[in-house]
C-alpha cells in the first residue's frame, strides 16, 4: 500500500522548491570539495551549474525513456518507471559530476528489471547497448551496489500505471462516460510525458493517474468532474476535495512543461564541459577507478578501502547532509 | 544511512545460500540482532534473492512475520538487520510432542502471518518448519522471503523450481509456471498434517518420488477433482500406476474430525478450490474447543534453540575480528 510504503515516507517532497535546494546543495558540495584552490570565476566556468546538471539530467532521462522503448525483449511499464524513479531520486543527492547520468542510467534500468521481475541476464541487457557491452557490463554491475546505497535500500516503486486501471474500471462500472476505454490512449501519452518532470517525486501515483485520466477526457471533449465529485468522492470527501483538484492541476500543468528539451549545441557543450570535470575516481577510464576496480577483484580489501574512504570521508565532510537513514 | 559502526558481531548463528547470519548487537539500543550479511561478488550481480527480501520484508509489517529493521552495507556485501529469533518451528517438531491447542495456535499464527502476505499480493513460495521462526514471546513469525513474489491480476509466467520439496505443491512438480498463492496454503496445510502426525506428510527423497508418494496417497488425480492437469508441462512425461489413494483416517491416524476436515480442505489437488488462509481462520479448528493454546503455554523457544554449531574458539575470534572489522 502506498501510505505505508518507503516511497510515500522517505521520497516524497513538498516542492519544486524543495528539490531545488537538494540539488543545489549536491552540487555545492562537488564544487566546494573538488573545486579547492580554485577561484570563483575559474569554478564557473570548470564546473557545471546547477542548471546545467538539471539539463543533463533531462537529456538522459529522454534517453532513459527512448533507451526503454527501444529494450529487446520489450519491457513492461513498470520497469520504465520504475527506472525513473530511481535515475530521479539519484540526482537529488549526487552530482552528475560524481557520477555520470550515462552510467547510472544504465544501472537504474538494469536494477528496476530484477525489481520488477522481468528476467533478462547481463548479456540480454547490455545486448541494448552500443559500444563496447563488457564495459558496459563491469560499468553496471559496480554501481549496482552504489545505486542501492543511494537509493537507501528503498527498491519498490509504486508506479501510476495500477491506479490507471483501477480508475479505468470504477469509471466503467460507476461512472456515466461513454466507452471509458477511450481515455486509454491519452491516459498514456501523458503519463509517459509526466515521467520527464518532478511531478512523481511531488505527487501520490494516484493523483498522477487521476490527473492523466483527467487530461485524456478533456482532449475528447469529455467531462468527468461529475465522476470526480459524486461518485469518486462522495459526500464525505467534499473537504479533501479541493486538495485533490489542485494536486490535478499541478500535475497538469508540470505535464507541460515535458516538451522543455534543450538545444542540442547547448547539450554538446555541456557534455564537452562534464567531460572535463567529471571525477576522476568514479570515471571507468581513469587510472585510479581502474586501481580501485583491481583491488576489489583481487580481493585487496585494504587497499580498496584506502580509495574508497578516502572518497567517501571527503564525501560526507562536505555533504554534512547524511543520507536519512532507513526504517 | 546506517553504518556497521552501530552493530558488534557477537556470534554467528546460521548460515543461507548467500551468506551469514550473524547474532549482532544494535550498540545504541543494545538490542540484540540477526545480521544476514551478503557478500556481493563484484562481478556478478546482485542476488535476485536479496533483492526479492528487502522488497518483501519493507512491505510487510505484521507480527507473524518477521521484522526488518533496517538494511545497510560494508564494504562489498549488503547486511540485512532483522529480528533476532534463533529457534524455528523445525526445532521445536524434533524435540517435542505438540498438544492440539498448541497445534492450533502455531497454525492460527501461520495462517494469520499467510493470510497477510497474500493480501499484500505477496507469495512466499518457501513455506516450511525451517523457516517459521519462534520469537522469545512464543510467537510464530514467517522468515526468509528469498523467494517470495508480488503477483498482480495478470497472468504471469513464474519459476517453478520454488519451495523445499516436501512441501511443495503438486502443481509445482508438474512444473507449473502459471501457480497462484495457494501452493502456499498446501504448504501450510502440510504443517499442520505435520504437527499433528509428529511425522512429514509427504516426505520424498527424489522430485519424482515426492510426486509418487502424494498421488498414492491422494489417489491419481481425475479430471474432476484436478481440471487444469492436462495441461500442465511435465503431465506426459511421467505416469504412475493408478490408484484409490488412502482415506484420511489412515494417513492422520492422530488427527480428530475437526482437525481432518480442515486438512481435506487444504490438501487437494485443484488449486483453486484451496481453503485460502482466511478460510482456514473461518474453519472450526481455529474457533472450536480445544481452544487455541495461549502465548504463555506455548513452548519456550530458549529451551529449544538448535545447538549453537561448535567452533574452534580461536577460528570464531578470527571471524569475529574479520568481521567487525568492517
Amino acid at each position: 500500500m502506498f501510505p505505508t510504503s518507503s516511497q510515500c515516507k522517505y521520497w516524497m517532497f513538498s516542492s519544486e522548491d524543495e528539490l531545488n535546494l537538494l540539488r543545489e546543495k549536491a552540487n555545492n558540495k562537488h564544487i566546494q570539495l573538488y573545486g579547492k584552490g580554485m577561484n570563483d570565476p575559474w569554478k564557473g566556468d570548470f564546473f557545471l551549474t546547477p542548471d546545467e546538471e538539471q539539463v543533463m539530467v533531462k537529456k538522459y532521462e529522454i534517453h532513459l525513456r527512448d533507451f526503454c522503448k527501444r529494450f529487446l525483449p520489450p519491457m513492461p511499464r513498470c520497469v520504465i518507471g520504475t527506472s525513473f524513479h530511481y535515475f530521479k531520486r539519484f540526482y537529488i543527492k549526487n552530482s552528475v559530476m560524481n557520477y555520470h547520468p550515462k552510467e547510472i542510467m544504465v544501472t537504474c534500468i538494469y536494477l528496476a528489471c530484477k525489481v520488477e521481475e522481468f528476467n533478462v541476464s547481463i548479456q540480454q541487457f547490455v545486448a541494448n547497448i552500443k559500444g563496447d557491452r563488457e564495459k558496459a557490463a563491469d560499468i553496471i554491475l559496480n554501481n549496482e551496489l552504489l545505486l542501492m546505497e543511494q537509493l537507501n535500500f528503498h527498491l519498490a516503486i509504486h508506479n501510476p500505471f495500477r491506479p490507471v486501471e483501477g480508475l479505468l474500471i470504477d469509471i466503467k462500472t460507476r461512472g456515466s462516460l461513454h466507452d471509458p476505454e477511450r481515455l486509454r490512449q491519452g491516459t498514456e501519452q501523458f503519463l509517459e510525458r509526466v515521467f520527464l518532470t518532478d511531478a512523481i517525486l511531488l505527487y501520490a501515483p494516484s493523483q498522477v493517474a487521476l490527473a492523466a485520466i483527467l487530461h485524456a477526457a478533456s482532449k475528447l471533449q469529455e467531462n468527468l468532474d461529475s465522476y470526480v465529485t459524486d461518485v469518486l468522492f462522495g459526500k464525505d470527501g467534499k473537504n479533501r476535495l479541493a486538495v485533490l483538484i489542485d494536486a490535478v492541476r499541478a500535475i497538469r500543468s508540470m505535464e507541460k512543461t515535458a516538451d522543455n528539451t534543450p538545444d542540442k549545441t547547448y547539450i554538446r557543450t555541456l557534455e564537452k564541459k562534464l567531460e572535463k570535470c567529471r571525477n576522476l575516481e568514479n570515471n571507468p577510464d581513469s587510472e585510479i577507478y581502474k586501481k580501485k576496480m583491481q583491488a576489489l577483484l583481487d580481493e585487496d580489501d585494504d587497499l580498496y578501502n584506502a580509495i574508497t574512504v578516502q572518497n567517501q570521508q571527503k564525501n560526507d565532510s562536505a555533504l554534512s547532509m547524511k543520507v536519512p537513514s532507513s526504517p | 544511512m546506517e553504518k556497521m559502526e552501530n552493530y558488534k558481531v557477537i556470534g554467528r548463528a546460521g548460515e543461507g545460500a548467500h551468506g551469514y547470519v550473524f547474532e549482532g548487537l544494535d550498540l545504541r539500543t543494545n538490542r540484540t540482532v540477526a545480521l544476514k550479511k551478503i557478500s556481493i561478488n563484484p562481478e556478478l550481480s546482485i542476488p535476485k534473492n536479496t533483492i526479492r527480501e528487502i522488497c518483501a520484508l519493507r512491505a510487510l509489517k505484521n507480527k507473524n512475520i518477521v521484522k526488518l529493521f533496517e538494511v545497510t552495507s560494508t564494504g562489498s556485501a549488503v547486511v540485512l538487520v532483522m529480528e533476532f529469533l534463533p529457534c524455528s518451528l523445525q526445532e521445536i517438531l524434533k524435540k517435542i510432542d505438540l498438544n492440539l491447542s498448541q497445534i492450533k495456535s502455531y497454525s492460527k499464527m501461520l495462517l494469520k502471518g499467510v493470510r497477510f502476505l497474500h493480501f499484500n499480493h505477496i507469495m512466499h513460495r518457501d513455506i516450511k518448519p525451517a523457516n517459521l521462526l519462534i520469537s522469545p514471546r512464543r510467537i510464530l513469525k514467517i522468515a526468509d522471503f528469498g523467494l517470495a513474489r508480488i503477483y498482480d491480476g495478470q497472468t504471469r509466467q513464474y519459476s517453478h523450481q520454488v519451495a523445499t520439496r516436501w512441501y511443495r505443491a503438486p502443481e509445482l512438480l508438474y512444473s507449473s509456471k502459471s501457480y497462484t498463492p495457494s501452493i502456499d496454503m498446501w504448504s501450510v496445510g502440510c504443517i499442520i498434517a505435520e504437527m499433528v502426525n509428529k511425522t512429514p506428510l509427504f516426505p520424498g527423497e527424489t522430485d519424482i518420488e515426492q510426486l509418487a508418494i502424494v498421488l498414492s496417497t491422494l489417489g491419481t488425480p481425475t479430471e474432476e477433482n484436478w481440471p487444469d492437469l492436462k495441461e500442465l508441462p511435465d503431465f506426459n512425461k511421467i505416469s504412475f500406476t493408478s490408484g484409490p489413494g488412502k482415506p484420511w483416517r489412515v494417513i492422520l491416524p492422530l488427527a480428530d474430525t475437526i482437525t481432518l476436515d480442515l486438512i481435506k480442505k487444504i490438501i487437494i489437488y485443484d488449486g483453486s478450490k484451496r481453503l485460502t488462509a482466511q478460510q482456514a481462520l473461518n474453519h472450526s479448528f481455529v474457533i472450536e474447543e480445544p481452544k487455541p493454546a495461549r502465548l504463555q503455554d506455548m513452548p519456550d523457544p530458549k529451551n529449544y534453540k538448535e545447538e549453537t554449531p561448535h567452533y574452534d574458539p580461536k577460528e570464531f575470534d578470527e571471524i569475529i575480528a574479520e568481521i567487525n572489522k568492517i
